[in-house]
């Protein structure tokens, strides 16, 4: 068993470690090297082989992949599938009901978090503390759960078969966060670089945007970069608040097409709309990951 | 576990958990609730509550109505009245409603523990700076950023008998003849569900981890190398126990997760066959939106309100303990 065992002091220079000769923490660091490449190898083949095959399963035709794989058509890959989709009306509407969702989650939270991070940051006034509880509680309660409740009442308030509806009910989703984010982002701005603006006579909102945008920018893209994601790619609630299939999104219309509403179910058009869902949220991911990343190790544990 | 959601709320729960322990963090101005005359306190005031206003629309009052709707036996159209406690009772005798509870409790179970130790190796693997690291750590994380619902519909194809890769894949090893029919057999689809979500969100337990690895001193793990101990050891006495926060937010984050499932199992089983893959939170929908029972649907998502909030204030309190 590996416990830490006494170590037997000899005049070596290098220490000893436990049952090990000399030069052993050398040939510790190359087994550690080897055994990390090894895993490196292991990662590829277990997470990025699956996403290119699925990539390629979008290519080929729906008969072949509902078929055992047969060397001669295997690999005949077309686009065939993408140009299915797009002439697939409500499929193509899909695509475009999400870019319009994302990007409407992703402008409305940013603008939300933004000005209530520059209030919570740089601003003192009565009920604060409450009010930043009261976004805090939002992380408490997880949306699945009240999800009868918003459905009667976003019904109410006309806002169920609404792509805006989605957008207010997916921007609040996200606005806990956000607001973090800015919080902190704003609380960071040293208080002597406000100040000179303010001197010199800029109010609340010129202040923002003559000196405090471009040091909370960064925070900006985070938060946009996790609505936007957190949006295209949300099932529940948009199964839930629309009905209508014109406005469907993206994962709710592959539902449809995978219970063969628009007709004989077609693998290929199932696979080619996945990776079409998935394509932009590996793209974003990987060109803005800095932003991404920031936005995971601003909330890291440093206490 | 809606992922992107999950992801954010992560973040800021780690974070509105941390934020106050840090010293001489929070309080950069003087408190006071006046504002100053460059800082009016009507302005922040301003700032904020259109924030505060769709927190009040959009969760507060459906949490309050859902308390209401709970005790009441609420239609979709007409007219309602109160029935106490009924809705509750209703569900306690459903045989359906304990089954889903107990599959959701199964589920957890099953994908909690290997989720940490994925997410653990992964970290370790990731954690010193060596060549492709960065690109490692980003690899890791694609399948949470793609999300389940994407993830699951592509998972529908690949679990196909004869030509979904999960088949072919099991007939090149000789494990099986490569016919199996997974999603039309409920321990089959639980254990492939289980497979691919433990391969898709481990990434999101390592990035927690990570970020309390490197946090630790190279010093201590120096010292200890003088002394001899093997890596093993190393882990064992020095990571794990100085890891103890981070850890036990991220099994948290992930029971919760799990409790919420609802996109891989609506996608990939549809909760069949018959009831054996129907987790809580699907329940709740087909009650609520299948069966068209309001009051009883409510009353289920009133108890895992209660459950959810109940595991929260635990971390909450974890993490203040530990300080």
């Amino acid at each position: 068993m590996a416990t830490i065992a006494q170590p037997t002091r000899t005049t070596r220079s290098r220490p000893r470690r436990t049952g090990g000769g000399s030069g052993k923490g050398r040939s510790e660091d190359r087994v550690k090297l080897i055994l990390y490449w090894l895993a490196a190898f292991l990662t590829v083949i277990v997470f990025v082989v699956p996403l290119l095959w699925f990539l390629m399963r979008s290519l080929q035709p729906g008969a072949v992949i509902a078929a055992p794989p047969d060397a001669s058509s295997f690999f005949d890959l077309s686009t065939d599938n993408f140009r299915g989709l797009r002439a697939q009306g409500d499929m193509f509407r899909a695509v475009g009901n999400s870019i319009i969702v994302a990007l409407g989650t992703c402008v409305l939270t940013t603008l939300l978090a933004t000005m209530a991070g520059y209030g919570f940051g740089r601003f003192k006034f009565r009920g604060s503390g409450i009010a930043f509880g009261l976004i805090l509680v939002t992380l408490m309660i997880p949306f699945q759960a009240i999800l009868t409740p918003l459905f009667i009442q976003l019904s109410a308030m006309r806002l169920t078969d609404s792509l805006l509806g989605l957008v207010l009910f997916y921007s609040t989703v996200n606005l806990a966060f956000g607001t973090f984010v800015m919080r902190t982002a704003f609380m960071s701005v040293p208080d002597g670089l406000e100040e000179a603006a303010r001197l010199d006579g800029s109010g609340t909102i010129g202040t923002f945007f003559h000196v405090l945008f471009p040091l909370v920018m960064p925070g900006m893209a985070t938060t946009a970069l996790f609505a936007f994601l957190a949006a295209w790619t949300e099932f529940l609630g948009a199964l839930t608040f629309l009905t209508r299939q014109d406005l469907f999104t993206l994962p709710v219309a592959l539902v449809n097409l995978q219970q063969g509403t628009y007709g004989q179910l077609d693998f290929g058009l199932l696979a080619a709309g996945s990776v079409t869902a998935m394509i932009p949220c590996v793209i974003l991911f990987i060109a803005l990951q800095r932003y991404y990343v920031a936005g995971l190790s601003a909330g890291s544990l440093k206490g | 576990m809606t992922l992107s959601d999950t992801t954010a709320t992560t973040v800021a729960r780690t974070r509105a958990a941390t934020e106050r322990h840090i010293p001489g963090r929070r309080k950069r101005r003087p408190l006071g609730d006046e504002g100053t005359l460059t800082h009016p306190s009507s302005h922040g005031l301003l700032l904020v509550l259109p924030a505060a206003l769709f927190v009040c629309v959009f969760v507060l009052a459906p949490l309050v109505f859902a308390l209401y709707i709970s005790l009441t036996n609420w239609p979709l159209i007409g007219s309602y009245k109160f029935i106490g406690l009924d809705n509750y009772a209703t569900i306690g005798r459903d045989p359906a409603f304990w089954q889903a509870v107990l599959y959701t409790l199964i589920y957890t179970a099953i994908v909690t523990l290997p989720i940490l130790v994925l997410g653990y190796l992964m970290a370790v693997v990731v954690r010193a700076n060596r060549p492709g690291s960065t690109l490692l750590r980003t690899v890791f994380f694609l399948p949470y950023v793609i999300g389940l619902s994407t993830l699951s519909f592509l998972m529908v194809l690949e679990a196909q008998p004869n030509s979904g890769a999960v088949n072919l894949l099991l007939k090149a090893l000789h494990i099986t003849d490569g016919t199996t029919a997974w999603l039309v057999n409920g321990p089959l689809a639980t254990g492939l569900i289980c497979a691919l979500i433990i391969w898709a969100v481990s990434g999101s337990t390592m990035v927690l981890l990570l970020s309390g690895m490197q946090s630790i001193p190279r010093e201590v793990y120096e010292s200890a190398q003088v002394d001899g101990s093997s890596w093993m050891a190393r882990e064992w006495h020095i990571t794990i126990p100085m890891l103890r926060r981070p850890i036990s937010m991220s099994l948290i984050l992930s029971v919760i997760g799990s409790f919420l499932a609802f996109s891989q199992f609506f996608i990939m089983t549809g909760g069949g066959p018959g009831r054996d893959t129907t987790p809580i939170v699907l329940y709740i929908y087909q009650r609520a939106f299948v069966q068209l029972q309001v009051g009883a649907a409510t009353a289920a998502s009133v108890i895992l309100i209660v459950v959810v909030a109940a595991i929260s204030a635990v971390q909450f309190w974890l993490l203040r303990a530990e300080d």
